[in-house]
């Protein structure tokens, strides 16, 4: 029965082998109720593992999951009937409208409150709900998956990488559906490897690579603590500013085509730059300075992760 | 089990199948075709008609005697040569397999046969044909009949052996009778293994299973479901079948429980093997090969479309090994003989059978993705 604790979900030392190969090595993590919790990880990282297991489909090697209080390897029957999940690569009954899908769905859960027709309009199909699921586009099937994933009014939504393969704004309307979720307040478990997604709607990041955490936090947090530096971006430069910036011996991240983007540490640096370039008499046309996103710190996780991995032997491909 | 999930899935597999035009064609109409096609073939092998190239060299009253003989067997549609062609040049020409010839002085020789009782007169009629001819053979036995009876009736003295036809049924069965419980047996293997396979892989690779997997929907629901929709297609396309052979070529055969219990039986034999390719075989498109290369030599080894006698020892030998041989003989024996020892026998063999296959089908059936 579901338990009255903090979190939704508590995964405490998850170890998940195929053979001897570890797809998911001694994670932990707790998500709380209410909260928009992302799994970022690259490819083969353990991402779909974990949440398999989480929702029952997979069972752990060793470790606890915990989903409402309710260990998963256990309480499948029971914790079935609280959670709607979108899984990696959704698909449905061809030949099946959107309506009809719902509807079956609904009966599956034995549902007789539902509105299905609210539902629909949430995922902003009413206009598609007598179209069969085979003449839909990549983005509509994957909010229709949504749509069913709330069919039951679940306490915890799991999405498994709802947006890979959309075009961006087939992706952009996936993620206004998001939105409408977290507002209504239920705790939703996002896999995904669109660092863009993340930031965007996730209260928490988790950064998992070679089946481990590798990082926690918000995607503040998770800047602030592996982001100690401002990016400074120049752009239609001239020769002469290039040579100023490898005079100062400042790592550039890239230049192409008459852009430079610096790394300083402090804002000083910038002050520096600017009048290095105005003495030896440098143009630019725009400069732009920001704090690395949320991509940049997992690039710099991941490869950090992969060279230790590589480095060390541990395991990593 | 819950009836709820299951008529669910019921409705969507039946709203499938009615939107899947191509499947509903080939899952009804295919097997109502064969009957169609096969029956027409072998519609009555008592009103053969074989076409009969005839050259009267005699051109008298008693050689258009013989031609009018051959006519009146009904089995012959004669054509006539003109007597200056050449036999062998014109069979070749007209891709004519047999022409036969009565030679000129035939009114002559038959004359002093009778009238001088000259027993050493006689004549020889030729049958100018081609060998390789799968027919032929058929056409001159007939002729070779009808003139042992002209010769017989030239004695003037009744035969002293005789034949009589004695059936070991008590009434005289058409071929189509034999032929349409095995369609019936074949059409349900067809739909019950192919259709499980197909299903099971296609949802499968498609993912739809694992998304299921995250619903109340149980392993029992899902295989309950999926008989139960077997069973409403095997009785509709069972039925279609049997109204189609009735009012196209008048088979009457004899409907009791036995052919729902038959039925019941091929759905559930069918379905066991198809849930053990499935388990085997991962791939939708392997899975399909697999089938029909269950599926293929059963429908030719197990007398589905041709009687069993006419193959060789060894095979005859197999099909007793094969399950869909127990259910034609069965459907047969319930709906052509009205045996109902031997139905009881095959029903008791192929239930066996079935039992074990989904037992084990189920068994073997993952529901959830990996342990």
């Amino acid at each position: 029965m579901t338990k009255d604790t903090e979190y939704a979900i508590e995964v405490e030392n998850l170890t998940k082998r195929y053979g001897k190969v570890p797809a998911v090595n001694d994670i932990s993590f707790n998500v709380r109720k209410g909260e928009v919790f992302a799994l970022l990880g690259p490819n083969g990282a353990g991402k779909t593992t974990t949440v398999e297991i989480i929702e029952t489909i997979r069972r752990p090697t060793s470790g606890k999951v915990r989903l409402l209080g309710m260990d998963t390897a256990k309480k499948k029957h029971d914790i079935v009937p609280c959670i709607g999940v979108l899984p990696q690569g959704f698909s449905s009954f061809d030949r099946i409208t959107v309506r009809e899908t719902m509807q079956y769905y609904s009966r599956l859960f034995g549902c007789r409150n539902v509105d299905i027709d609210e539902l629909i309009a949430l995922v902003n199909l009413r206009d598609k709900a007598k179209e069969q699921y085979t003449t839909l586009s990549g983005g509509l099937k994957q909010r229709l998956g949504i749509a069913i994933a709330l069919v039951n009014n679940p306490e915890v939504v799991f999405l498994d990488e709802p947006t890979t393969g959309l075009d961006p704004r087939a992706r952009r309307e996936v993620w206004d559906v998001l939105l409408g979720l977290k507002k209504k307040g239920k705790t939703v478990f996002l896999t995904t490897h669109y660092m863009e997604e993340a930031e965007l709607l996730a209260d928490t990041v988790a950064i998992i690579s070679n089946g481990k955490t590798i990082a926690m936090g918000s995607p503040a947090e998770l800047i602030e603590s592996n982001a100690d530096y401002l990016i400074l971006t120049l752009q239609s430069v001239d020769e002469k500013a290039m040579e100023v910036v490898d005079k100062m011996g400042f790592e550039t991240d890239n230049n192409n085509s008459g852009t430079i983007q610096v790394r300083v540490a402090h804002s000083d640096d910038i002050r520096k730059i600017l009048n290095a370039m105005k003495d030896a008499g440098a143009s630019f046309l725009s400069m732009d300075v920001r704090k690395p996103n949320l991509e940049q710190v997992f690039l710099k996780l991941t490869g950090e992760a992969l060279d230790e991995g590589a480095n060390g032997g541990k395991g990593a491909k | 089990m819950n009836l709820r999930i299951v008529s669910a899935n019921l409705v969507v597999s039946i709203k499938c199948f009615y939107r899947e035009k191509t499947a509903m064609f080939f899952t009804t109409m295919f097997p109502i075709l064969l009957i169609l096609v096969f029956g027409t073939i072998f519609m009555d092998d008592d009103k053969l008609n074989f076409n009969l190239c005839l050259q009267d060299l005699d051109q008298t009253e008693t050689s258009a005697e013989i031609a009018k003989s051959l006519a009146d067997t009904g089995k012959f549609k004669i054509t006539r040569i003109d007597p200056a062609i050449e036999a062998t040049k014109y069979a070749k020409d007209n891709k004519v397999n047999l022409v036969l010839v009565i030679p000129k002085d035939y009114e002559k020789s038959y004359t002093q046969y009778l009238q001088f009782d000259d027993f050493n007169a006689f004549v020889t009629l030729r049958y100018v044909y081609d060998p390789s001819s799968s027919s032929v053979i058929d056409k001159m036995q007939i002729l070779n009949m009808v003139f042992a009876k002209v010769n017989q009736g030239l004695t003037a003295r009744p035969p002293f052996i005789r034949t009589a036809e004695v059936s070991i049924h008590t009434r005289k069965y058409r071929f189509i009778e034999f032929f349409v419980p095995g369609i019936i047996a074949m059409a349900i293997m067809t739909e019950s293994l192919f259709g499980t396979v197909h299903l099971n892989t296609e949802l499968r690779q498609k993912g739809i299973i694992r998304k299921l997997a995250t619903t109340p929907i149980t392993r029992v629901d899902w295989i309950l479901s999926n008989i139960v929709y077997k069973f409403i297609l095997a009785a509709v396309s069972t039925t279609l079948m049997l109204l189609v052979s009735y009012a196209v070529f008048n088979v009457k055969l004899n409907i009791n429980a036995w052919l729902p219990l038959f039925i019941v039986l091929d759905v559930f034999t069918f379905v066991g093997i198809g849930m053990i390719l499935t388990r085997l075989v991962k791939e939708a498109q392997s899975a399909a090969a697999a089938a029909n290369a269950i599926m293929f030599p059963m429908m030719f080894l197990s007398g589905s479309f041709f009687p069993l006698e006419i193959m060789p020892g060894f095979l005859q030998a197999f099909a007793k090994v094969l399950p869909l041989y127990y259910l034609n003989e069965g459907l047969r024996a319930a709906m052509v003989f009205h045996d109902n020892v031997t139905a009881l026998g095959y029903a008791a063999i192929i239930g066996a059978f079935a039992a074990i296959v989904f037992i084990l089908g189920i068994t073997v059936t993952r529901w959830e993705e990996g342990k």
